[in-house]
């Protein structure tokens, strides 16, 4: 028992260690890519500097300037959106006992995209009202209020006596995507050409607009959300066995279920305020943990930490290649690399009867 | 003692419980038998604090139940449904190890209790299995084993287990198991209250019997005495013989085929 314990437990962490690993070579390779080509050891130079780790200089000073305004910002938003968005569909699946829920079926994405699209398109007059840059900061901060109003609207209507009916809120969920559906294409109805191209740019994600003044105001939430799910992986444990189970040995499930809900709900209401729509990788990650590793959430979650933000890194290094000097939306390359990915991943488990 | 004062539980204006008491006695086998719809799940769900009732009070040990949090109640009490699915590939060893979760017991601690609990129902060869891919007895002792974990501590303070018709969907030999091994741990200052679908293990098992009909007691006491034909005839509105095993003097019944009994006329 000891052994087996352990071995698992060894496993765990060479798991982790090795994504890791892997999230630091692909961030330093990323780096290194884009119009000006970096070599990877400038890079790694750079990098300790900026920490303070490493006195000396010797490196290109124009380097240093790309790196730091427009390299490091938008990898940092890419490593902390993935890890948000893996993080979050992982503690969802647990939490409704359900392999196929993704975070947009609690309303979120939704949410953020009605909000967005009613901005963009209605909303400028504002601009004759507003300075520029409180305008420009108004799409996030709407976006992440849409998200979170949706969610708690589907929470509230799925609630009763304090108890969360899940099969009333996924079908809540269903119903207010339908609705914010209706309302994206009413305002794309009344949307003119530029006001179309925006939107349309928006729900395919976009990591370019990565600035360390954004990521000042949405770092504290991405992390800060991120870390609190990881406190869920006991009880989410306890939640496979059903939520009466889970009660029974000592879970306070409804706590559980609004934190969750809540935590994955800043996570991605967030994310979509930075970057847009990014599909996938809350959905595809937890699967990929699962399926290649183990199923206890003690290692799901910080793993899908690890792989959503791995994930997100290598699309973005594809984005930003294959059309070079352009850039491909990044929702297009997630779902490009996401869904065969997925199909593959069902077809093998179908195989071994583990769905 | 686990005690039910004066229970009623009203849903959509139903009354499914009228005025239910029962006790639970630490280190005895209390089980309860009723026709269907009697009330009996309704019941566990309260004595379980899943359900609030909407008269009447649960106490554990003199506490009151709702004065526990669900981890303190997790320490006291533990509760094995009919049966339980296991979404994802949890192994088994992993599924038994949830029931420490209310602990905060070292790893090591955790881990000696499992393999005793993992030994004593007998799914220790089969721990690294992934629990889906069970059979229904094996699973129904790995969730025997997780409830064991659970309450397995030895406590100034006794602890007990509720089941839920353990049993309903197993074999012969697997139900003698299953009761067998619950019966054995009433030693560890456990109190065991089980619904009890077979009225002859009902008897062989219990130290004390509670019928139930349309939410009322309709009788209760130490088995052997309650016992009889004419309650189990009253509960559960079907004629039956009893008789007595002639080597060990257990009674047990038979049901007898009566042309009146109108749930026998389907035919017509």
């Amino acid at each position: 028992m000891n052994v087996a314990l352990s071995l698992r437990d060894l496993r765990a962490t060479v798991v982790l260690v090795g994504l890791g690993v892997s999230l630091l070579v692909a961030t330093i390779f990323s780096l290194t890519i884009g119009a000006v080509s970096i070599p990877a050891g400038d890079v790694v130079v750079i990098l300790l500097q900026k920490l303070g780790l490493f006195q000396g200089t010797a490196v290109d000073e124009m380097h240093a300037v790309v790196l730091s305004s427009i390299r490091i910002p938008r990898i940092a938003m890419t490593i902390l959106i993935g890890g948000a968005l893996g993080v979050s569909g992982a503690a969802l699946q647990g939490l409704f006992r359900n392999p196929l829920v993704e975070p947009s079926l609690i309303g979120v994405s939704g949410g953020s995209a009605s909000a967005v699209v009613i901005l963009i398109v209605f909303g400028g007059p504002l601009s004759v009202y507003l300075a520029p840059w409180v305008y420009d900061s108004l799409l996030p901060i709407v976006a992440f209020a849409g998200g979170l109003a949706a969610t708690f609207l589907v929470l509230r209507l799925s609630s009763e006596l304090g108890r969360t009916n899940v099969a009333v809120l996924i079908l809540t969920g269903v119903a207010l995507n339908a609705l914010s559906g209706a309302i994206i294409g009413l305002a794309i109805f009344y949307a003119d050409e530029n006001q179309l191209r925006t939107f349309t740019f928006w729900t395919l994600g976009d990591l370019g607009g990565a600035t360390w003044q954004k990521l000042g105001f949405a770092a504290p939430f991405l992390i800060g959300s991120t870390g609190a799910l990881l406190f869920f992986a006991r009880s989410l444990n306890a939640l496979a066995l059903g939520e009466a189970e889970a009660y029974h040995i000592g879970v306070d499930v409804e706590r559980t279920k609004k934190l969750v809900i809540l935590f994955s709900a800043l996570a991605v209401g967030v994310s979509v305020s930075l970057a847009g729509m990014i599909g996938f990788i809350g959905l595809v990650v937890p699967h990929f943990i699962r399926l290649s590793f183990q199923v206890d959430n003690r290692l799901v979650l910080p793993a899908s930490v690890f792989g959503g933000a791995l994930l997100l890194v290598l699309a973005d290094v594809v984005a930003r290649t294959v059309v070079a000097p352009s850039e491909l939306p990044i929702g297009v390359v997630t779902a490009f690399i996401g869904a065969p990915f997925f199909i593959a991943l069902l077809l093998n488990a179908k195989k071994k009867h583990e769905l | 003692m686990y005690e039910a004062h004066q229970i009623t539980f009203r849903t959509l204006g139903r009354a499914i419980l009228h005025g239910v008491s029962l006790q639970v006695m630490p280190g005895a086998f209390t089980a309860i038998v009723g026709p269907n719809g009697a009330g009996k799940s309704t019941l566990l769900k309260v004595l379980a604090n899943e359900q609030r009732p909407s008269e009447g009070a649960v106490s554990i040990n003199g506490q009151d139940i709702s004065s526990y949090t669900p981890r303190e109640l997790a320490q006291v009490r533990a509760v094995l449904p009919q049966a339980t699915t296991v979404q994802f590939a949890f192994t088994v060893e992993q599924v038994v190890a949830l029931g420490r979760h209310g602990r905060r017991s070292s790893p090591a601690e955790d881990r000696a209790v499992c393999e005793a609990v993992m030994t004593l129902t007998g799914t220790l060869a089969f721990r690294e299995r992934q629990y889906q891919t069970l059979s229904g007895g094996e699973k129904q002792r790995v969730q025997l084993a997780r409830v064991l974990a659970q309450v397995w501590d030895e406590t100034v303070y006794p602890r007990y287990i509720l089941l839920d018709e353990p049993t309903s969907s197993l074999d012969i030999a697997q139900q003698q198991y299953i009761f067998n091994l619950a019966r054995a741990v009433c030693a560890r200052n456990i109190g065991v209250m089980a619904i009890v679908h077979d009225l002859n293990q009902a008897v062989q098992y219990a130290d004390t019997l509670y019928f139930l009909r349309d939410g009322l007691v309709t009788a209760h006491g130490p088995a052997g005495q309650v016992f009889t034909q004419r309650n189990i005839e009253e509960t559960f509105r079907c004629r039956v013989n009893l008789y007595r095993d002639p080597v060990t003097g257990h009674p047990y019944i038979i049901p007898a085929s009566d042309p009146a009994n109108r749930f026998v006329a389907v035919g017509k």
